[in-house]
Order: structure tokens, then C-alpha cells, then sequence
């Protein structure tokens, strides 16, 4: 049901996306790191589902607000002459990473107790 | 139930995430930005295009206020015929002079780099479109009675030269580079005799530069976009 949906959705968006009108050149560097910021959230979220601390709420108020905060930032820094949206591209992707780390390390040693589990039997 | 609810906003925001990274890929693809290895080149570039779209956006607005303007010109004119008079004579001049937008029947001159590999001329200059060419093409159009003349959408007017500026041309000190569609509106018969033996054109066939020549009858001719101004010329006063 959960997969479904999210395949759905990911069409829909690719589809609605291909379509849209352009947004303009100005604004297309606000969008990036709302995406990056949506992106991290995503991570975040498979990752606290495999530590079984998943909360739907603080997930959307994560995917939303981390999006807006960057954006904002983003225009904070244009006014101030800082490239604040460097630190939090740095953040976001640093926390990708993170994250990314705990899934692997969870697959992984899924995985290899299975096969132990196999060669167990057979052994 | 929950799990249905779960599943719905999960959806949303798959939406949310794909639109917003699909629409992102077309509009750096659409920019034709490419990630630089410098930081200080990829602001430049952004800082071209941001001033690129302003520009685009003002001469847009300025295109409408000109509308607007002929209307209002079109309404003050009306039921006088001394004024309409004077309206018409108007605009046959901008027409003559490149502030306004022509129509009409013509031909279409296209001069394209030879493709040719360049390792394989002894000298570079003979396979790229120069100025000079250019220059002669126009000069046969214009010697053949082309009204309105445009070089890849730059009108042809009174002040505009024609230089080299590097690997490219420059005419109306803007650059434009190969290939070089000249439009040009007139006679097409008379005009199309350019690619007579013995033309500018077959002798740029010669160097095996790309050239077409196709007569249309639907020509769109943009106007000047730049100033034209008189500043050190002043009326002469008839003296009777």
C-alpha cells in the first residue's frame, strides 16, 4: 500500500514536473536546495524507521520545514553577502550521508545473518 | 486506517520531491548551465543569466507599452485626415529606418562555417564566415533591392557596422556567430539572382562554406532594438 503510493506519487511528480512552466533562472537556485532539504528529510525518515522511532508528524514537519528554513536561509545570506545555503548544503548532505550509513550497516548485517543462518543449516 | 493516511501524505510528498527535481532539471537544462571547476565561474555565469532575464523581462514590457502607445496614437488620429496622413507617413518611416517590424516576400541567405576539419586546410581563415563576407552579401541585397535586411534578428540600419570581434561578428555591437541567417525583404526574383555564376555566393561555394538561398513569402523582419539618435546633426534651415 505505502509502496504503491509512493511509486504513484513519484510518477505523478515526474509527470507534472515534465509539464509545468518554467520557473526562471533567478529562482531555480532556491528550488535546488529545497530539494536537497526535502531529500535529507527522506533519508532521515527511511533511517528512523529502521531504529523504529518513525512519527509521521515530525516527518512532514521535517520534509516541509527543512525545505522552507533553506530557503530562507538562502535569502537571508543573499541580503547579509554570506553563501549561507554552502552550510546547509553541507549540513544536508553531511546528514545524508549519516543516514545512508545507518541503512547500510541495517541491510548489511541483515543479510549476513541470513546467510549465517544458511550455512548453519547446511553445515 | 492509519496506514491509508500514512500512505496518502507519503504520496504527496513523493509528488512534492519529483516535481520539484524534474522541474529543476529542465531549468538548468534549459539555461545551459553546466557545474564549472571554479566557484567564481559559476557566479559569473549565474550573474549573466539573472541580468539576461531582466533584460528580457523590460524589453517585454516595453514592447507592450509600445502597443499601447500606437493605440492610443491610432484613436487621437481618428476622423483627421491630416493626422491620419501624418500617422501613415510615420510609419512608412519606421518601416525605411528599422524601428518597426516588416513583412513581407523575400529570401533567406543562410552562411554556415564550412565543416570541413580544420587539420585539414592549410590556412584556418579560409573555412569560417568573416565579416568582409558578410558585408559583400548584404552589399548584392541590398544592390539587388532588398527593403529590410536582418542578420540573424539584428536589423540592418543606417549606424549598424559590421566587424570582427574575435571568432565571431559583430553587428550592432552584438556578437553574433555562425551560421548567419540574412533575411532580407524584396523582389525574391531579383533578389535570388545572388547565387548567380560569378556571384559573392559561388565564390564562398568555392570554399566549400555552407550556403543556402531560399525564397519565402512570408519574411518577419524584427525592428532595431537599440537607440537611434541624432546627437551632432542638426536641421537645416531652408533659405528662401
Amino acid at each position: 500500500m505505502i509502496i504503491i503510493a509512493i511509486i504513484l506519487g513519484c510518477i505523478l511528480g515526474a509527470i507534472l514536473g515534465m509539464n509545468a512552466p518554467m520557473i526562471s533562472y533567478t529562482y531555480s537556485s532556491y528550488l535546488a536546495i529545497a530539494v536537497v532539504a526535502a531529500l535529507d528529510s527522506v533519508f532521515g525518515g527511511i533511517a528512523s524507521v529502521i531504529n523504529k522511532k518513525f512519527d509521521i508528524k515530525i516527518f512532514i514537519s521535517g520534509f516541509f520545514g527543512n525545505a522552507i528554513l533553506a530557503i530562507l536561509l538562502k535569502m537571508l545570506g543573499e541580503k547579509l553577502n554570506v553563501d549561507i545555503y554552502l552550510a546547509a548544503i553541507v549540513v544536508f548532505v553531511g546528514r545524508m550521508f549519516v543516514n545512508l550509513g545507518i541503512i547500510r550497516r541495517y541491510y548489511v548485517e541483515k543479510w549476513s545473518k541470513k546467510f549465517s543462518k544458511k550455512d548453519n543449516k547446511e553445515g | 486506517m492509519n496506514k491509508t493516511k500514512i500512505s496518502i501524505v507519503l504520496g504527496l510528498m513523493c509528488v512534492a520531491l519529483t516535481f520539484g527535481i524534474c522541474l529543476q532539471i529542465r531549468t538548468v537544462e534549459n539555461s545551459n548551465v553546466k557545474v564549472a571547476q571554479t566557484y567564481e565561474e559559476n557566479n559569473l555565469r549565474a550573474e549573466v543569466l539573472k541580468y539576461k532575464e531582466k533584460y528580457d523581462n523590460i524589453y517585454q514590457n516595453i514592447t507592450q507599452e509600445e502597443k499601447k502607445l500606437e493605440e492610443e496614437r491610432k484613436k487621437a488620429t481618428q476622423n483627421n485626415s491630416v493626422l491620419e496622413e501624418q500617422e501613415a507617413q510615420i510609419n512608412n518611416a519606421n518601416k525605411l529606418i528599422g524601428l518597426a517590424e516588416v513583412k513581407g516576400p523575400g529570401v533567406i541567405v543562410t552562411l554556415q562555417d564550412s565543416k570541413k576539419s580544420s587539420d585539414k586546410v592549410l590556412n584556418l581563415n579560409d573555412i569560417i564566415v568573416h565579416d568582409g563576407d558578410v558585408l559583400s552579401v548584404i552589399n548584392e541585397l541590398k544592390n539587388a533591392g532588398a527593403e529590410a535586411i536582418s542578420i540573424n534578428d539584428q536589423r540592418i540600419v543606417s549606424t549598424t557596422a559590421i566587424s570582427c570581434d574575435g571568432n565571431v561578428i559583430s553587428i550592432n555591437k552584438e556578437k553574433v556567430g555562425s551560421p548567419f541567417v540574412i533575411k532580407a525583404i524584396g523582389l525574391p526574383e531579383s533578389l535570388a539572382a545572388l547565387d548567380r555564376p560569378g556571384g559573392y555566393l559561388e565564390y564562398l561555394k568555392k570554399y566549400d562554406i555552407g550556403v543556402s538561398l531560399e525564397k519565402s513569402n512570408d519574411i518577419t523582419i524584427p525592428k532595431y532594438s537599440g537607440k537611434l539618435e541624432i546627437k551632432y546633426g542638426h536641421t537645416v534651415e531652408s533659405q528662401e
